[in-house]
């Protein structure tokens, strides 16, 4: 197996990597990037803990192989706050008490964040709906749902 | 879960990409969401020494629509089709199986070639290589056992895709091409029947299009599909069912299609012959739906048992027959 060179746009960043053609982009991003908000859990696309954006929409990072995603937008949850701003969704999360251990965040922010970018005022059933592939083994669901509605409504007025 | 070693092949356009799959044959798997292939390798159930990647290849996404039928291209995403109005008003019960395949991130990369040409899966063989290293190897691997049936003399892997069954009842083909030539078939014809091997397609072919033809008259069809969880699950029993009506109310043609009950889509010819020419009563309902039984096979090799997925079949079909039926009542004043 030969290395390759592979260019990734990742935040508005552009990286230029050599690797092998065997890895997906969550361990490009985790062991490689040191971009470690998005996290591994099942490594099998059954959980969620690895969304990533791509080109805005929500993603399994752990079943993407990087070769796949040259020249497309990456989103990770590092790129969504500006400086010292976190994103809205960041705040709507904190403020609503939305975290628990914190491990699904990255990824329920991500995808949160996305709906609302192509939906600005989901339902609550949307909502759901757009959030089912995200696991909280926390079961902390209804401080998510709350969080995300709370700039539903905000989206409303 | 570290992916074993492979080179990407990159084609820019099907003739090349033709090539390279005739070139590398039998040694070369193609992926186009990513969804299955990836996770297969990372379990060690597939460790093919290309892959073939389509995201170069232009012009093999999309829908679109012309003389009587529907083109989808193969490499079309599930959310493009369950975002498609299109689909949504002549199809619905392709759009509604979109809709409930896994969870929105998936749909997001999934592909309609791609779950149409899943392979079969059993709660004994999809496993890490450490679980299947402690077990005999059965037929799926080569060996000459099956784990969820014991004495059984074949495969038991079931077929989970929820696209076929929904397409199959409207009777949707597929096209493959190869370098030099190219045929189109129909969905229900891709199957081996064997749980082995579920899908007959040459190691040369590539699926390039989905051809559905757009029923005439009055017509409904839906889709229902059972799993534990509301989200991210492979189907345990669905049932498709397709019908067409005329101003009389009495149905003229129908077909219902069981997913996830064998090793292939179930075509469950007794059920449409039941329902057909005629209104149906609840009594003639319950006998379509009843009819769903005798083709089913499974096994306990999902995360639940046989005995309840077979009930569970007749409780489907009934759902989606009177979904259907609703939908043409309702459209059409019959």
């Amino acid at each position: 197996m030969k290395k390759i060179m592979l260019t990734l746009k990742i935040n508005g960043d552009k990286y230029e990597i050599i690797t092998y053609p065997n890895r997906t982009l969550l361990e490009i991003l985790r062991d490689d990037l040191l971009l470690t908000g998005t996290k591994e859990s099942c490594g099998e696309g059954a959980c969620g803990t690895c969304t990533v954006l791509l080109d805005g929409l929500p993603v399994r990072s752990c079943l993407l192989l990087a070769t796949e995603v040259k020249n497309k937008e990456i989103t990770t949850i590092e790129g969504l706050a500006k400086g010292e701003k976190l994103d809205p969704v960041q705040e709507s999360f904190i403020e609503h008490h939305a975290i628990q251990c914190g491990f699904c965040s990255p990824g329920m922010i991500l995808t949160a964040h996305s709906l609302l970018n192509h939906n600005p005022a989901p339902t609550e059933e949307e909502i759901r709906f757009a959030i089912s592939g995200n696991v909280c083994r926390c079961t902390g669901y209804a401080k998510i749902v709350e969080a995300i509605q709370a700039l539903s409504n905000r989206g409303r007025e | 879960m570290r992916l074993p070693p492979f080179e990407v092949l990159e084609p820019a356009t099907l003739k090349n990409a033709l090539s390279m799959l005739e070139k590398h044959k039998g040694k070369v798997k193609v992926i186009a969401g990513g969804i299955e292939i990836v996770g297969l390798m990372k379990l060690g159930l597939s460790a093919p020494p290309y892959i073939l990647s389509l995201r170069k290849i232009k012009n093999l996404q999309g829908i679109k629509k012309n003389e009587g039928q529907v083109i989808i291209r193969s490499n079309t995403t599930l959310r493009e089709i369950i975002e498609s109005s299109l689909i949504n008003d002549l199809f619905k019960g392709i759009s509604q199986a979109a809709n409930l395949v896994a969870a929105p991130p998936i749909q997001n990369r999934a592909t309609i070639g791609g779950n149409i040409l899943q392979n079969s899966r059993c709660m004994y063989h999809n496993q890490s290589e450490l679980f299947r290293n402690g077990l005999k190897p059965c037929y799926k691997t080569g060996g000459d056992m099956c784990r969820a049936v014991k004495g059984g003399n074949r495969c038991f892997s079931v077929y989970q895709s929820d696209m076929a069954p929904a397409l199959i009842s409207f009777n949707a083909k597929a096209r493959l091409e190869k370098t030099g030539s190219s045929r189109t078939i129909l969905i229900s014809d891709l199957f081996t029947g064997k749980g082995e091997n579920p899908i007959s397609i040459g190691e040369n072919e590539l699926l390039t299009d989905i051809i559905i033809p757009i029923p005439k008259g009055q017509y409904s069809s839906a889709y229902e599909k059972l799993r534990i969880r509301k989200s991210l699950e492979y189907p345990l029993m669905s049932s498709a069912v397709f019908m067409s009506g005329n101003k009389n109310g009495e149905i003229i043609d129908a077909c219902i299609v069981l997913g996830a009950a064998g090793s292939y889509p179930k075509i469950i010819d007794r059920a449409s012959k039941v329902l057909k020419e005629k209104k149906p009563s609840d009594k003639d309902i319950e006998e379509a739906s009843r009819a769903a039984l005798q083709q089913v096979e499974v096994a306990d090799n999902l995360p639940v048992p046989a005995s309840y997925r077979r009930k569970m079949a007749i409780i489907y079909t009934k759902r989606a027959i009177q979904k259907a039926l609703k939908d043409l009542r309702k459209d059409r004043q019959l």
